[in-house]
């Protein structure tokens, strides 16, 4: 049968899966134990019976299925030790087992499906309570005597038993009946067959107890329920109505948690990572949780080591596997922080809180309301995650739950990664941290659970990468709803399903927004709720922002046709149905977001791609005649501050909606355009102000920038393209000097020049600057005339010269008298030192022929010490006459020539720009 | 100096080429020494501005027509400093008060030179709030002479500042009576520009200080001006030279510089240019770099904006569908970021518009253009009038099309 082995399978990965759920279950069984009796007293002693009376009667069936299935939960690990607890308080090793055992050798198939039977036996030698007696029977070696049957297990151990004893024991417990009465003729039915019918009765049990397991792994394992003590404790406690429904159904135990399973799972587990450092020897993580088998500890709990060492690798969850896979030197888990995120409503708190108490710890909740800033949170981390209550009941260790972190500063979330990968310098082992653990700074040991609604606020960022991050889905409207019928049938409230589904649709299946408009409504006297009142009420609409794509999503997309109808006008969308609804719908959503102005870009950039039905534009035509409506209503806003106008501006959304909507999903783009038109429109407008600001005065007084963009840029740039022959400049023809001159002037006149700039392919270009050329010109005309590079070569050259003779001139007019007295000056050295140029050069020639032997002389005739300078002046006058006479001698005749012995004799002079040109 | 447009521009009454009478009258207003408020008005590139610094020159001489550049920085109220390019002569300064081309917030132009005169050019590009005043206006009251302010590109937002500053400028005392008028001039240029707001400030300041202050408004149209203004002012019209004047001042410009126009072309760049005297001198001068010697049917370049509206145009007219509209968009966007009025383009796409209409069409086009210039001028998004300008056109001439589609069957 395919059905047995798909069982094991299940129960296989169950066991892997759920190990710390039914731990929880296990330990909310024997709470539960305890309780009937508080309960009977109370039931005694109420004298609300009646309320109970109508509460319980609901809810009790219920309460037992959950108690079965944790019982089968329970029994999946030890069905011997099942009944102990429940039935007796004080815990016996059973004498049961090797009954089990001997069937298991019996019929080796349902060895095989008894795992949990069959778990035991390889541990059982090195057990300390259940050992004595089934050592005798189980042996590792083949016994030396007797009949024995071999039993290998799934994970390859083989076991031998001892056929004849256990024979003989399970006679001695059972025989001993039969026989007396068989000796009697009591028994009617022979023993082979009463031993049949046991044993296919036991097989019936188990297959009826997996049926159910399977049942409780698909269907909803933590269903609601609301368990009658609580109530009660309730009742007890009772500000009644004062207090907020909320918190008083607010679920007390991990299987009243409404939210979903695999998150609640996941973080329990990751809780139960903790235990290794947190509680010591209590409990390890699977792997460890091997090596413990063997090891033989763990005797306090027996129900753990009874569950299989994981033998197939499950593929179910990558978290699982992070989570299982690895512990840091202090044993613990890699991820010090769980990260649980997720809208508002949901019940993460809850979780949190609730989970944590459930391990074992006891919670401290650091939120929005307390005082966040550095040093408190550094402070409050330390107290949390170091210390421990020493007074009072609640002697646990702490767990650390940081709620809202999202608001946290960064500074906070700093100090909590700090506190995260704080190290010890030697590797830690048990002792060792104990010591680190009063030193001021020590490694955390303490669990810590981070809540936040927006995973992606910045400050959250490095924190993200180290920590465990669970989201929240949104919890099933089936389950939310289950718990709101219970909740208002113990207060008399009708509800029907179709309602409160509805209620739940209609608040985004929030549990709190939910439970609150029920307490509303409930508190205006309401006892029944249809979907008319749901519907009608305004209360448990959450004003949340969606984002401004949904909202465009909405405006632009008709709601999907009606889904299925439970009852009377019951489930519509809230955007679909007749007109006014969608109506009131897209204007609600749109009056929320509150920034017209994107949303109205947005409707501007999109509504063109959308499908537009009408050949005739009318609706276009429309649509621009509301848009440019809202533009002016926005201007009006504006300028005369009358904000009462406001309330018109979300009508275009709707206006937009009734024209372009579309059952087809619209492809939104993000409204760029005006944006980059405006960007484009300022950098064209800096370029023409740039250009108006170093105008001369006299032409800046007729221009402005308009009439520059419009009239004067385009011609003006044509106009400073001449056709100008490729020669150099100095070849030009008068006429061509003039044109030429004509143009740098004009281009100086209105501030432009050309710059040589660099293209990204290398090539050197010539641009106008500033950049008005883009002002004029349009990207699909046909490109403009340019000038070639070497006529923009050209005139920049000439421009320069230009600016260079202006400014001088610009001096010249400022002081004239300073330029005449250098002028002056410069003629009388010149007149001081030679007359004729030639004359000079001559002499210097002369020098240098007649006094050659001289050493140390420079190029300049100066010396480059103090010291040889003197003996060269002395030898100057010394050798002045003979020189001087050879240099008239050479220089009185009118022929000369001059031999240029590759060394130039160059003279260092002023030379002036105006002497060049 | 050496474009044409700026080389050949008349600097005295005596020596404008067209509109001889007017000039006449200017000047006999001039000289009967009682000067009424001014507003001259007419399209661009007719001469207004050439008028007017005639006029201010005949007023108070040729030293209002030597300029220079200067920088001045001005430190607001709240600290914060204003650059402040400034454009000045022996007579007055212009002070460019645009904040580097950051939200504009102020183009206040104040001068003050010699002891007799300070001059006041007020450009301001004020949008929003006036928080530099109170320093400007210290300024104003330390100095007080005759005073000259110029707006250039006034789009003040703020009635405040208008109101203020003239008032201001109008209340102070003329401390020496030897000047040669014993008024001040006061000149608006783009009065049209200027918001309702700004311009109802300005009436009372006119009556209230007409005794020591003269304005003169200077805009394109009177349309803009409110009434009461255009009431209290002697409106000077100055229109467009007619084709024949601006060919003889072509002729007569070319024969300076030496060069030969035939009349065909030059009759062709005044048409062309549309009777803008600066666009018809500066396409004069394109041509004669594209070509010299000229030829009668040579190309005269146009801007390219032009050719750019027209192609627009045209794209309107061959097909109307949501896809086309989404193209002509993205054209306007074009023409708008590249500096061109949203007014403009809308009188481009008309006038091009047009041509493609038939008899009974223009009016609805031209009532059409209208309705939705005026939303404009209301509305802050040119864009969204734009579109449904061009939208509704093209409603409309499908409609009509496939009407006279209709009437071809039968």
């Amino acid at each position: 049968m395919d059905e047995y082995d798909e069982l094991f399978e299940i129960e296989d990965k169950f066991e892997d899966q759920f190990a710390d759920e039914l731990e929880v279950l296990a330990a909310m069984e024997e709470d539960e134990s305890f309780k009937p009796s508080k309960r009977q007293k109370r039931g005694q002693g109420d004298d609300i019976s009646d309320i109970e009376h109508l509460l319980d009667e609901p809810t009790t069936p219920k309460t037992k299925r959950q108690r079965q299935e944790a019982g089968v939960a329970k029994r999946l690990f030890d069905p011997g030790q099942r009944k102990a607890p429940q039935q007796s308080y004080d815990i016996t090793p059973p004498s049961s087992p090797e009954q089990y055992d001997l069937f298991d050798t019996a019929r080796p198939v349902r060895s095989v499906m008894d795992i949990s039977g069959l778990a035991t036996i390889p541990e059982t030698p090195s057990r300390a309570p259940t050992a004595a007696p089934p050592s005798q029977h189980v042996l590792k070696r083949p016994p030396l005597e007797g009949d024995y049957i071999t039993v290998t297990d799934s994970s390859g151990n083989r076991v031998y038993l001892r056929q004849k004893e256990d024979a003989g024991t399970k006679v001695a417990s059972s025989r001993i009946v039969p026989d007396s009465f068989g000796a009697l003729g009591l028994l009617t039915v022979p023993i082979g067959v009463l031993r049949e019918q046991e044993i296919k009765r036991r097989h019936d049990q188990l297959v009826e107890e997996s049926e159910r397991l399977t049942e409780l792994l698909t269907g909803s394992v933590n269903d609601v329920i609301v368990e009658p003590e609580s109530i009660e404790d309730l009742e007890d406690i009772e500000g009644q109505m004062s207090r907020l429904w909320v918190d008083r159904f607010s679920p007390r135990h991990y299987t009243e948690l409404l939210s979903d399973d695999f998150t609640n799972r996941c973080l329990l587990k990751w809780l139960k990572l903790w235990d290794g450092v947190v509680f010591g020897r209590e409990r390890k993580s699977h792997p460890a949780r091997f090596d413990r088998q063997a090891a033989g500890q763990n005797t306090s709990k027996p129900n753990h080591t009874n569950q299989n060492p994981n033998r197939f690798k499950t593929k179910v969850e990558m978290t699982e596997e992070i989570l299982e896979a690895e512990l840091d030197q202090y044993k613990r888990p890699k991820f010090k922080v769980a990260l649980l995120s997720g809208p508002p409503g949901l019940g993460k708190t809850t979780l949190a809180h609730i989970i944590a108490k459930q391990a074992g710890y006891n919670v401290v909740e650091i939120n929005a309301s307390d005082d966040r800033s550095a040093e408190v949170f550094q402070k409050r981390i330390d107290t949390a995650t170091q210390m421990k209550s020493v007074l009072g009941v609640n002697e646990k260790p702490n767990c650390l739950i940081i709620d809202e972190i999202d608001g946290a500063p960064t500074a906070a979330i700093n100090i909590l990664l700090a506190a995260l990968n704080r190290k010890d310098g030697h590797s830690g082992e048990a002792t060792e941290t104990m010591k680190k653990k009063k030193k001021k700074e020590s490694i955390l040991l303490r669990p810590i659970i981070c809540i936040c609604n927006d995973l992606y606020v910045p400050a959250l960022r490095p924190l993200r990468q180290q920590a465990f991050l669970l989201t929240f889905p949104q919890t099933q409207p089936s389950r939310l709803s289950q718990r709101l019928t219970e909740i208002s049938l113990l207060h008399g409230m009708k509800a029907d399903t179709g309602a409160l589904m509805s209620l739940c649709e209609k608040t985004d299946n929030d549990i709190r927004a939910c439970i609150n408009t029920l307490q509303f409504l409930y508190g205006r006297g309401l006892k029944q709720v249809d979907v008319r009142t749901i519907q009608s009420v305004s209360v448990g609409q959450k004003d949340q922002n969606k984002g401004l794509f949904h909202l465009w999503q909405e405006i632009f997309q008709l709601p999907r046709t009606k889904r299925k109808r439970i009852g009377e006008g019951f489930e519509e969308a809230p955007g679909s149905g007749s007109g006014s609804q969608r109506f009131h719908h897209v204007f609600h959503l749109a009056s929320s977001s509150g920034e017209y102005e994107k949303v109205s870009q947005g409707l501007y950039d999109n509504y063109l791609s959308m499908r537009i039905r009408d050949p005739n534009l009318q609706s276009v035509c429309e649509a621009l005649e509301w848009l440019s409506f809202s533009d002016r209503l926005n201007q009006e806003i504006l300028h005369c501050q009358n904000f009462s106008l406001m309330r018109y501006l979300p009508f275009l959304s709707v206006t937009f909606h009734f024209l372009f909507a579309h059952t087809h999903v619209p492809r939104i783009t993000y409204p760029h355009s005006q944006h980059e038109a405006f960007s484009r429109l300022n950098s064209s407008r800096n370029a023409l102000s740039t250009m108006l600001s170093d105008i001369p005065a006299c032409i800046r007084t007729r221009t402005s920038q308009q009439i520059l963009a419009l009239d004067m840029l385009p011609l003006l740039l044509d106009i400073l393209c001449p056709k100008l022959r490729p020669v150099n400049p100095q070849l030009f023809s008068s006429r061509e000097k003039e044109q030429m001159h004509e143009l740098v002037d004009t281009m100086l006149a209105y501030n432009l020049s050309y710059r040589q700039d660099r293209t990204p392919e290398g090539q050197y270009t010539y641009i106008l600057e500033p950049r008005v050329e883009e002002v004029v010109r349009y990207p699909s005309l046909p490109p403009r005339r340019q000038l070639t590079y070497q006529a923009k070569q050209t005139i920049s050259r000439e421009m320069e010269q230009e600016k260079m003779r202006r400014a001088e001139q610009l001096i010249l007019q400022r002081n004239p008298a300073g330029t005449l007295i250098q002028k002056q000056e410069e003629k009388k050295n010149r007149g001081s030192k030679l007359t004729s140029n030639h004359q000079q050069r001559l002499e210097n020639i002369v020098k240098q022929t007649t006094v050659e032997a001289r050493p140390e002389v420079d190029f300049f005739g100066r010396a480059i010490t103090p010291k040889p300078r003197r003996e060269q002046l002395s030898s100057d006058r010394g050798e002045k006459c003979p020189s001087l006479l050879m240099g008239k001698a050479v220089g009185n005749s009118d022929v000369w020539f001059r031999f240029n012995e590759g060394m130039s004799n160059a003279v260092r002079r002023n030379v002036y720009i105006r002497e060049l040109l | 100096m050496s474009l044409w447009v700026d080389k050949y521009r008349p600097t005295s009454l005596s020596k404008l080429d067209y509109h001889k009478e007017q000039a006449a009258q200017l000047r006999n207003l001039v000289q009967c020494g009682d000067f009424p408020h001014l507003l001259v008005y007419g399209p661009s590139g007719g001469g207004k501005k050439s008028r007017i610094m005639c006029l201010l020159r005949e007023l108070y001489g040729a030293g209002v027509e030597k300029l220079r550049m200067e920088h001045q920085t001005l430190v607001a109220p709240s600290k914060k400093k204003i650059e402040i390019n400034t454009i000045a002569s022996n007579y007055h300064l212009e002070v460019n008060a645009r904040q580097g081309g950051r939200s504009v917030l102020f183009h206040l132009l104040f001068h003050c030179f010699t002891s007799y005169f300070i001059f006041f050019f007020i450009a301001s590009h004020l949008i929003s709030s006036s928080f530099s005043l109170l320093h400007i206006l210290f300024h104003l009251l330390f100095h007080c002479f005759t005073y000259f302010v110029s707006t250039v590109m006034l789009e003040t937002r703020t009635r405040v500042v208008i109101q203020e500053l003239i008032k201001t400028v109008a209340q102070s005392q003329q401390i020496q009576s030897s000047t040669q008028r014993e008024f001040k001039v006061v000149l608006l240029t783009e009065v049209d520009r200027l918001t309702k707001d700004a311009q109802h400030a300005l009436r009372r300041t006119m009556e209230k200080y007409t005794a020591t202050c003269r304005l003169i408004l200077c805009s394109t149209s009177t349309s803009k001006v409110i009434g009461p203004i255009r009431s209290r002012c002697l409106a000077i019209r100055v229109p467009l030279p007619s084709t024949e004047e601006v060919c003889s001042v072509l002729t007569a410009v070319c024969k300076k510089e030496g060069l030969l126009l035939p009349p065909e072309l030059a009759k062709q760049i005044s048409e062309r240019s549309g009777r803008n005297l600066r666009k018809a001198l500066l396409m004069c001068e394109a041509c004669r770099v594209q070509q010299y010697p000229f030829s009668a049917d040579q190309e005269i370049p146009v801007a390219d904006w032009v050719i750019y509206l027209r192609e627009t145009a045209n794209a309107i007219v061959s097909q109307q569908s949501p896809q086309r509209l989404l193209e002509v968009r993205a054209r306007l966007y074009e023409l708008l970021t590249h500096c061109i009025p949203p007014d403009v383009i809308m009188k481009g796409l008309l006038t091009e518009l047009l041509n493609n209409c038939d008899g009974q069409l223009k009016t609805e086009v031209a009532h059409l253009a209208a309705y939705y210039e005026h939303r404009l001028q209301l509305g802050n998004k040119a864009i969204y009038h734009l579109e449904a300008f061009v939208a509704r056109f093209m409603a409309m001439y499908k409609k009509f099309m496939e009407d006279g589609l209709d009437g071809m069957m039968f």
